[in-house]
């Protein structure tokens, strides 16, 4: 599903965020992207949805070489995956229904669709109930499940997390964590950056470490370190 | 794809209405611009009309010495009237001395000078004549056959008169083109601010619309129409200032006499009408462009 081959990209002159790293996710695998602050795991999640262009080597995703896509078809790929982020960028100004339909509503699907998907998709995030609220009136731990939900609406191959309980305490982190099983459980792709030690030890996922942007380990069900 | 125009009407919309004081100067800016190009469309066109109607309608003044005989002033009346192949016959016309004075009175109206050096005595009186051809060359030739008949003070030519008007508008033109050319830029520059502004304000929006897979365009299209809108907005402020101006002053003229060629510096309604249209057409360019090119700049990938 997602395949690097000898990807490097340096921020500025000299300041190598990611060096040489390849790898290969199959569909529907769960894979972590640990590593301190600053090791390039950010990074290598924005070469996978292309906000980034590396500077060497390929980013394969669903059998396409990204680098090679035109600009014009970025959106498309785009809509194949979800994203979810560590500060949950909604939109102050909309409600939880708001927000998640925009996803859909920007990429022109029909009203009748956006819906009919909206309500489920919150309902599948245990927000059912709460609609009609803005974002500043739910906790950390909803605010993360809106934007899970937004990033899964559109039934996305992949979704991409950068650090999704890096803002939550322990146990509404835990909560987030057996959504995006339970989402795995579907056959979308996770990839997870996280340098939460709990979650990772947790769940014994497959591991990949990185260390000032190289990849030092890639360990099927690992723990931290 | 309703669905989409509708969103993208709603977006331009409420961000009209974030940006209020800067849209406004946006809108301003372009109406002052362009009432300025519409003002200056019509000015050139009342000059011209002023111009043809002076060309048709005298080519030449026969200027006759106060002291002139009965006689010499008779040769030259039949002299000017047995050239009927070259000479609009029935266009001819005497001033006496009388006639004259008036219509001296009102040339040199605001020059007391001139006019204090006039009497009614030693004012010459004048022949109007229109030749039948307009070739600048044989209206002067025929000017000098008359230079040097008894009784002759002088020959003016119109056309001396048509070169200080027509370098006149020409100049007039050239500043006020200009003007609205600065204006007009200052114009797109409101426009481009107004939209980056507005785009700055939604970046948040934005990102989150680019990463769930919006298309450019789908993000540009409310930005460009903001601008068109200001521009077009703009426009219309401007057509509705430029129709006022032209109402009173061709009111105003009106009050004027017929053929003293102040009556003849209005516009017809067509024209007007054309202007106006042309008008529209530049301010909504002038802002799509103006939005374009910021939504294209600020909006990268």
């Amino acid at each position: 599903m997602i395949r690097l081959e000898n990807v490097s990209k340096v921020y500025g002159a000299d300041i190598p965020a990611v060096r040489d790293a390849s790898f290969d996710i199959p569909k529907g695998e769960f894979v972590f992207l640990v590593g301190p602050s600053g090791s390039g795991k950010s990074t290598l999640l924005r070469l996978i949805n292309r906000q980034e262009r590396p500077e060497r080597g390929n980013v394969w995703v669903a059998g396409r070489n990204i680098n090679e896509m035109a600009n014009s078809q970025i959106p498309y790929l785009r809509r194949t995956m979800g994203n979810v982020f560590q500060d949950y960028k909604l939109l102050p100004n909309k409600s939880v229904f708001e927000n998640v339909a925009f996803a859909l509503e920007v990429i022109g699907k029909p009203r009748h669709l956006i819906a009919q998907q909206v309500p489920q998709v919150l309902e599948l995030v245990g927000l059912g109930d709460k609609e009609d609220r803005l974002p500043h009136q739910l906790s950390g731990g909803e605010q993360q499940r809106v934007s899970i939900a937004r990033a899964f609406v559109n039934r996305p191959l992949i979704l991409l997390a950068d650090e999704p309980t890096g803002n939550l305490d322990p146990s509404t982190g835990e909560g987030i964590m057996s959504l995006l099983e339970a989402i795995n459980g579907t056959g979308t792709t996770v990839v997870m950056a996280t340098h939460d030690h709990r979650v990772v030890n947790a769940m014994r996922k497959r591991v990949i470490q990185l260390d000032r942007g190289i990849i030092v380990r890639d360990q099927e069900r690992g723990v931290y370190e | 794809m309703i669905q989409r125009i509708s969103y993208a009407f709603r977006e331009t919309i409420a961000s009209f209405r974030r940006n209020v004081t800067l849209s406004m100067a946006a809108v301003i800016t372009s109406a002052v611009s362009l009432l300025l190009v519409g003002a200056t469309f019509l000015m050139q066109r009342a000059f011209d009309n002023l111009l043809v109607q002076w060309r048709g309608d005298v080519g030449m003044i026969v200027f006759v010495r106060p002291d002139v005989t009965p006689e010499a002033l008779k040769f030259v009346e039949q002299n000017l009237k047995s050239q009927p192949n070259v000479i609009d016959v029935d266009k001819l016309a005497y001033l006496d001395k009388a006639a004259s004075f008036e219509e001296a009175k009102r040339v040199f109206a605001g020059d007391t000078t001139t006019l204090s050096l006039l009497s009614i005595d030693t004012i010459p009186s004048q022949f109007k004549v229109v030749p039948k051809t307009t070739d600048p060359e044989l209206v002067r030739s025929l000017a000098d056959q008359y230079r040097t008949l008894p009784g002759v003070a002088g020959v003016s030519l119109a056309e001396d008169e048509f070169d200080v008007i027509s370098t006149l508008s020409g100049f007039v033109r050239t500043v006020t083109i200009a003007m609205s050319l600065v204006l007009l830029a200052v114009a797109v520059i409101l426009i481009w601010n107004t939209i980056r502004t507005a785009i700055f304000a939604r970046r948040r929006e934005i990102e989150v619309m680019k990463l769930v897979g919006a298309t450019d365009w789908f993000i540009r299209v409310p930005f460009i129409m903001e601008g068109l809108i200001q521009g077009l907005v703009g426009a219309m402020v401007s057509c509705v200032g430029l129709w006022t101006l032209n109402s009173a002053w061709t009111s105003g003229v009106a009050g004027f006499k017929a053929g003293t060629g102040v009556s003849s510096l209005v516009v017809p309604d067509s024209y007007l009408n054309g202007v106006m249209i042309a008008l529209l057409i530049i301010g909504a360019t002038a802002g799509g462009v103006g939005s374009g090119v910021a939504s294209s700049k600020f909006l990268d990938v």
